[in-house]
């Protein structure tokens, strides 16, 4: 009867991953697939743990970044709002000392070299950045000159800036060579002899006094400072974009009074933002624009290095995170597994022990259903035997051979009880076999007669013709038909009725309705029955598994079990089962 | 030696007549009843006729653990033997205690039943 050496147990910790699938537990057991359990609370503990983690580090992460771009934006516009201030005061000052001189000494004194010599010095000396000084009078040609260069005698008549500088008061070039081929930068101021007639002052910058001055507002090595013209031409050498007079790979941004800082539509790993502004004085508008360039990722190198570090660290943790949740995930299924796999061991026991005790029961019942055909061999053999040892007796031949015949009668009866007896234990033992549902049940019931005898309990049997023999482990059903219909009998009271209905569901079922006008089970307990141990015979030494092991049993040959109950009109229990047993048939 | 009259309760009709022939045979006088209401019925309609009564239990209209009980009421001093084919060890102590004076199976030896019967009462069991 023992079918099944239980499983020896080793507490292993992958258990559940590598154990052998039993078909005699797994019936018994609540969870059938532990490593999908595994891999979903993996992800579950994954998941939650680990998405705050990251969705913090990215929102901290674009903070950093938006404070350090506007903190960028700040510094530039700030750099660019000082350098373009001195770069005006610078062209002012040395404009309004023109104007002064102009103004202060009469044309006759300007003319003269000597004093024009002494004039530039003394600028030279005040301000400083001015190469040469000379007066052009208005058709071009220069009149007096006190600089470096021997330009004397020279007619700017031709020249562009000549041609702009006479039509106005104040005049401020780009930076060009001319004729001493060094870059420089012209400024004018027109005036009028006694005659009407005007003439120029005209003084050359030095633009290396321009840049060091420029320069002196790069703060570190990634702020690039330069100047361009209205067409996009560098005025003065630029780390980035190159030297001086070559075109500067730029869009030349939009005229502002005020100062401005762009940052480019496409931010890459060199991304840049770039201040600018337009230079004018309150007297004349210069060509120059003040560009100042500031390398994004120069700058933020420090922040982007914490943020490289804090990654590292992030990522670290939930590594650690991951292989902690990896193990208690492991842990916890082990140990479920370990559970339910005792539990399902006790309840294979159980069921064996179950079975066991129901052989017992019939045992005895057989052995009680022997015992009056004995006692009345006995009766009568003895008699028989008294007739002869007690000589008065009268006997005649035709009682004796109606004693024997009654001895031989009631000898078939106790034949058949024990070929029954055998039959049936015999069956037991058998595996898959092909079972015929109506004699499993009268063979049921025939334990049952003396019973339905004493408390008048009304059997019927309703079998429809059509009912094919099914494919099925015989031991298991004829256990599951005997559970049911002792628990029928033990709900039943005196004249009650117990009707037994097998039907055809084709294409693939047998269904078998058992039903009794016994107690019934109360709705609240109707839920619970099939669990095991719950029991309302307590007293009566119910152990509450006959149902349990009734739906574990059920369930092992791939049927099911319905049950519908009314308190006091009695209780249906209906047992599906397919005609062929998947995968025992296949066995 | 006093004559005894023993009343039979027993649905096996064939075993009572049996185990009262046997035990005509051996003097006892038997009356049998089949089921338990006759029995019954019997010991009212003929109070002090019996000096013991045999008893069944598996009756086919009342237990006979019942029977006992209406028996020692009717006549508390009338002793009652079970002879069944079914006893359990649990019906033979409710029996006992109830007041049967023995638990006998069957099948039963005649020759130590007519020992008991013929045993003086008033010792005990």
């Amino acid at each position: 009867m023992n079918r099944q050496p239980l499983i020896i147990r080793k507490q292993g910790w992958l258990e559940f991953l590598f154990h052998r699938p039993n078909v005699h537990l797994a019936s018994f057991q609540t969870i059938s697939n532990y490593p999908r359990i595994w891999i979903i609370s993996i992800m579950i503990l994954a998941v939650t743990s680990l998405a705050p983690l990251v969705f913090t580090t990215v929102i901290n992460h674009q903070l950093i970044q938006k404070s350090v771009d506007s903190e960028l934006v700040l510094q530039t516009d700030r750099v660019t709002s000082n350098a373009k201030r001195s770069m005006r005061f610078f062209l002012e000052e040395r404009l309004n000392a023109l104007q002064f001189v102009v103004n202060e000494l009469p044309y006759y004194s300007l003319i003269d070299n000597e004093h024009l010599d002494k004039i530039l010095s003394n600028l030279k000396l005040g301000f400083g950045g001015f190469t040469d000084l000379s007066i052009i009078d208005e058709d071009g040609s220069q009149i007096a000159y006190a600089g470096p260069f021997n330009l004397e005698g020279k007619n700017y008549k031709n020249q562009s800036w000549f041609i702009q500088s006479i039509e106005k008061d104040n005049f401020i070039s780009e930076v060009f060579t001319g004729y001493r081929d060094i870059p420089h930068i012209i400024i004018a101021v027109r005036s009028e002899t006694a005659y009407g007639r005007h003439f120029l002052l005209r003084a050359t910058l030095d633009t290396q006094r321009l840049m060091s001055m420029l320069n002196s507002y790069k703060t570190n090595v990634h702020t690039d400072i330069f100047l361009i013209n209205r067409t996009g031409v560098l005025q003065t050498p630029s780390t980035t974009y190159g030297k001086i007079f070559t075109p500067a790979p730029l869009k030349v941004p939009p005229y502002s009074d005020t100062t401005h800082v762009i940052r480019p539509e496409h931010p890459g790993k060199n991304g840049f933002i770039m201040g600018y502004s337009y230079i004018a004085t309150e007297a004349v508008t210069t060509p120059f624009i003040l560009m100042v360039h500031k390398k994004k990722s120069d700058v933020m190198g420090t922040w982007l290095n914490l943020g490289k570090t804090f990654n590292w660290i992030i990522g670290v943790c939930c590594l650690v995170m991951m292989v902690i949740i990896t193990l208690v995930s492991t842990f916890m299924v082990n140990q479920l597994y370990l559970a339910d796999q005792a539990k399902a061991e006790t309840m294979l026991k159980m069921e064996q022990s179950q079975q066991l005790a129901c052989i017992g029961q019939l045992s005895a019942g057989i052995a009680h259903e022997i015992n009056n055909p004995l006692a009345l061999i006995n009766e009568t053999a003895g008699y028989l035997k008294d007739l002869y040892q007690y000589p008065d007796e009268h006997r005649s031949d035709q009682e004796t051979s109606e004693l024997l015949d009654d001895i031989l009668e009631a000898v078939s009866r106790c034949g058949t009880i024990t070929s029954q007896l055998l039959g049936f234990v015999r069956q037991f033992d058998v595996q898959i076999s092909s079972v015929n549902v109506e004699k499993l049940i009268t063979g049921i019931l025939s334990f049952h007669k003396k019973e339905t005898e004493y408390k008048g309990i009304h059997v019927t049997t309703a079998i429809s013709p059509n009912v094919p023999a099914i494919k099925t482990d015989r031991g298991k059903l004829q256990q599951i038909l005997l559970n049911l219909i002792n628990n029928a009998f033990q709900a039943i009271e005196a004249n009650g009725c117990l009707d037994i209905k097998v039907s055809y569901l084709p294409p693939n079922k047998v269904s078998i309705e058992i039903s009794d006008t016994g107690c019934g089970i109360p709705e609240e307990n109707l839920k619970r029955i099939h669990e095991p141990f719950f029991s309302t015979k307590k007293d009566k030494m119910g152990t509450g598994l006959g149902l349990s092991i009734t739906y574990g049993l059920v369930k092992k040959l791939q049927g099911t079990v319905r049950v519908e109950s009314s308190e006091g009109i009695g209780t249906i229990f209906t047992v599906t089962l397919p005609v062929r047993n998947r995968k025992e048939g296949n066995a | 030696m006093k004559h005894i009259d023993i009343l039979i309760i027993d649905d096996e009709i064939k075993f009572a007549d049996m185990l009262g022939r046997r035990l005509s045979l051996r003097g006892i006088t038997c009356h049998a009843c089949y089921d338990g209401q006759s029995g019954l019925e019997w010991i009212k309609t003929h109070p002090g006729a019996v000096t013991l009564i045999l008893l069944d239990l598996k009756l086919p209209d009342i237990y006979g653990t019942q029977v006992l009980e209406t028996i020692k009421e009717i006549d508390p001093a009338v002793p009652v033997f079970i002879i069944t084919g079914h006893g359990t060890r649990e019906d033979e102590t409710a029996c006992l205690a109830m007041g049967a004076s023995e638990f006998i199976h069957k099948p039963v030896n005649i020759e130590k039943l007519t020992t008991l019967l013929n045993r003086p009462r008033g010792e005990g069991t």
